[in-house]
């Protein structure tokens, strides 16, 4: 399925939880998805030949209090194994929550999974909240 | 060698450059020639494969039939013996004795062949392991540029909102409250569902005779009219 086709089906597409999705390819060949059940954080997924990555930005270290970032670092190791479906990674000097999926992943599946992220993302910046500027 | 180690310098050394540039391009376009290397060889040694089946095939067919050939001079070896024919039985002899020859010089040669068809087999699995192997590298590469595009594209997003002070916490409030919202909502859409499922009961009862007895039909109210004229 093209990130193309993917934008298409989740537009029209209601989850397992009643959210819907807003979706987008941009000019850089990117699919933003912004789900209801969190419109703050989107989530931008991409493809390699193999794999579906979806990713939320969460955070700069800028944005961390001075001198928690190795706390941040902990937290989120510890974190990580325990968050369904997303793993914590840091990219450039941004948090991000990501996914990855085969390219073969059917369609229900993609859209669970980017519903589930999206609320990951809330769960993992609540753990976190009080460590940031 | 795995890339994994190029990219942890190169991402540790903040490359942040989108594209395989995050390691060394060099390493890229040796894993894609010997992708390339290792297909070619395998194209050439299926070319191979094939003329050595046909060989295969060839030496099976003439053993077979040097083997039905022994075994009817066998045959017939031993009925000139049984005749008490000994020197035409010595004859039949020296050519089943040639005839094994040969078919001995064939076996081998197709021992030999088969060991070589075994060897291609062999070297088909190991090359098709490397490009395997070479593939998964080349994805981690693209992961990590496909990574790095992602988020450089959500950065940006940061950039145009700004990195306001409390971003995270107030952004985090907003969602919280959608979602509080929501709750509230999906309650009373439950609400709404017990009531209208209420009133269905007090219709049900209704139905019945029991309890309220609703409004008046006109026919009551026709019976009433004509009972005041009365």
């Amino acid at each position: 399925m093209t990130l193309d086709e993917l934008s298409y089906r989740l537009n029209g597409y209601t989850g397992e939880e009643g959210t819907t999705f807003d979706a987008l390819v941009t000019d850089d060949g990117i699919l933003e998805v912004v789900c209801s059940n969190n419109d703050e954080f989107p989530i931008h997924v991409t493809q390699t030949e193999t794999q579906l990555l979806s990713v939320t930005a969460l955070f700069t270290q800028a944005e961390v209090q001075p001198g928690k970032v190795n706390e941040v670092n902990e937290a989120f190791l510890r974190l990580s194994p325990a968050v369904p479906l997303s793993s914590i990674g840091l990219q450039g000097g941004t948090y991000i929550l990501f996914g990855s999926m085969a390219v073969s992943t059917r369609f229900e599946v993609i859209a669970h999974e980017l519903e589930v992220q999206a609320e990951n993302a809330v769960d993992v910046l609540e753990v976190v909240e009080h460590l940031l500027a | 060698m795995s890339v994994l180690r190029d990219l942890f310098t190169a991402l540790r050394g903040g490359a942040s450059e989108v594209g395989e540039a995050v390691i060394d391009a060099n390493a890229v376009r040796i894993l894609e020639q010997e992708i390339r290397d290792a297909e070619t060889a395998i194209g050439k040694a299926k070319q191979s494969l094939t003329r050595m089946k046909g060989t295969e095939i060839r030496l099976k067919r003439e053993i077979g039939v040097l083997d039905a050939d022994i075994s009817d001079y066998e045959q017939k070896a031993m009925a000139a013996l049984n005749n008490g024919e000994e020197k035409l039985a010595t004859e039949v002899a020296e050519r089943i004795a040639e005839l094994e020859s040969d078919r001995n010089d064939k076996g081998s040669e197709q021992a030999s062949l088969d060991a070589e068809i075994n060897k291609i087999h062999a070297m088909i699995k190991a090359r098709e392991r490397t490009i395997q192997k070479n593939k998964r590298e080349l994805d981690k590469v693209r992961t990590v540029r496909e990574l790095q595009r992602a988020t450089e594209s959500v950065s940006t997003n940061f950039a145009a909102t700004g990195s306001s002070e409390h971003r995270v916490a107030k952004a985090l409030e907003r969602v919280k409250a959608k979602q509080q919202n929501w709750q509230d909502r999906m309650q009373a859409g439950e609400w709404m569902a017990e009531k209208e499922g209420g009133d269905d009961l007090d219709a049900k009862l209704r139905d019945k005779g029991i309890g309220d007895s609703g409004s008046p039909a006109a026919s009551d109210v026709l019976a009433r009219l004509k009972a005041k004229s009365a």
